[in-house]
C-alpha cells in the first residue's frame, strides 16, 4: 500500500472518530488503542489537526452562548420550593 | 409513593430530594428550550416534579438526569396532547434571550473575541440546519447534555443523537470555514 493511500485511509478513519474523541462521552468511548492511533495521526497530519482545531473552536463558541444565558435564579428558587413542598407532603 | 413505614417513607422523600435538587437548573433550561418561555418552563418542570415524585419507586437509581429529562419530555407531550418531534431551541430563541454584554459573569477576553468573531456566522449556520440536527447540537453543545441525556429528551436512540450531532457539527464547521481561518491562532 502506498504511503499516500495509507494516509488517506487513516484520515478517513480519524475523521469518523474526532468528535467521539473530543466529547469523551461515556456512551461512546474510544478504546485506548483508538486514542493512541488518533493522536499519533493528528501529530503528523496538518489537515486533520486543522479539522480538530475547528471542532474545538466551534464547541467553545457554542459553550459561550450557554454561559451567557443562565437560568433565572428566581425560577430555580421557585422550583426548589415546589420540591420542598413535595418532599414535605404539602402538595398533591 | 406506595404504602411504606414512616421511616422508610421519610428516607425515600429525602432520597428523592437529593436526586432531583441538583438537576432543577438543567430541567429548567431544557424546559425553556422546549416551551420557549420561562413561565411555561416553570409550569412544565413543576408538573414534571410531581410526576417524578409519584414515579420514584420505578426509578432504578441510575442516570437521574436522563430519567428526569425523559419525564420532562413526556410531561410536555401529555400537557399539550399532541405528539410531534421536539425541535429544541430555535437558534433565534437563544439569540433573542441573550442578555446585554457585561450583564453576567465576564468571560476571558480571548473567549469574548472567539464568540464575537463567530457570532453572526454561527447564527446563520445553525439557523440553516434541519431542526432535527439543530436540536441535537443545541442540547449537547449549548446545554452540555450527554449523548444519553439528549437521547432521552429527543426520544431517539443514542446512536441517532450521535449521527445527528455529527452531521450538524460538520455542516456548521464547513459553513464557518472562512471565519475559522481568520481566527487561526486566536484560541489558547
Amino acid at each position: 500500500m502506498s504511503g499516500a493511500l495509507r494516509q488517506m485511509i487513516t484520515c478517513h478513519w480519524t475523521a469518523r472518530r474526532i468528535q467521539r474523541y473530543l466529547d469523551a462521552d461515556p456512551a461512546a468511548p474510544l478504546t485506548p488503542g483508538e486514542v493512541t492511533r488518533l493522536e499519533e495521526h493528528l501529530a503528523t497530519c496538518a489537515r486533520c489537526s486543522e479539522v480538530m482545531r475547528q471542532h474545538r473552536l466551534l464547541h467553545r463558541a457554542l459553550s459561550l452562548w450557554s454561559g451567557r444565558r443562565p437560568v433565572d435564579q428566581a425560577s430555580v428558587d421557585r422550583m426548589r420550593a415546589v420540591l420542598d413542598d413535595l418532599v414535605d407532603g404539602h402538595q398533591r | 409513593m406506595s404504602e411504606t413505614s414512616a421511616p422508610a417513607d421519610a428516607a425515600r422523600r429525602r432520597a428523592f430530594a437529593e436526586i432531583v435538587e441538583p438537576e432543577i437548573e438543567v430541567m429548567l433550561r431544557v424546559a425553556r428550550s422546549i416551551t420557549g418561555s420561562t413561565a411555561d418552563a416553570e409550569d412544565l418542570v413543576q408538573e414534571s416534579l410531581v410526576r417524578a415524585f409519584r414515579a420514584i419507586d420505578r426509578f432504578d437509581g441510575r442516570h437521574p438526569r436522563a430519567w428526569l429529562l425523559t419525564i420532562v419530555r413526556n410531561t410536555n407531550v401529555n400537557m399539550h396532547r399532541r405528539r410531534r418531534p421536539i425541535a429544541v431551541d430555535d437558534w433565534e430563541l437563544i439569540h433573542a434571550s441573550r442578555p446585554a454584554f457585561g450583564s453576567v459573569e465576564s468571560p476571558a477576553a480571548e473567549e469574548v473575541y472567539v464568540a464575537d468573531e463567530l457570532d453572526g456566522a454561527l447564527q446563520v449556520a445553525i439557523s440553516g440546519l434541519d431542526p432535527k440536527f439543530r436540536s441535537a447540537l443545541v442540547l449537547v453543545d449549548v446545554h452540555d447534555l450527554s449523548y444519553a441525556e439528549a437521547a432521552a429528551v429527543l426520544d431517539v436512540p443514542v446512536g441517532t443523537v450521535m449521527s445527528r450531532l455529527s452531521r450538524a457539527r460538520e455542516r456548521v464547521r464547513r459553513a464557518l470555514g472562512p471565519t475559522f481561518t481568520t481566527t487561526r491562532g486566536e484560541q489558547s
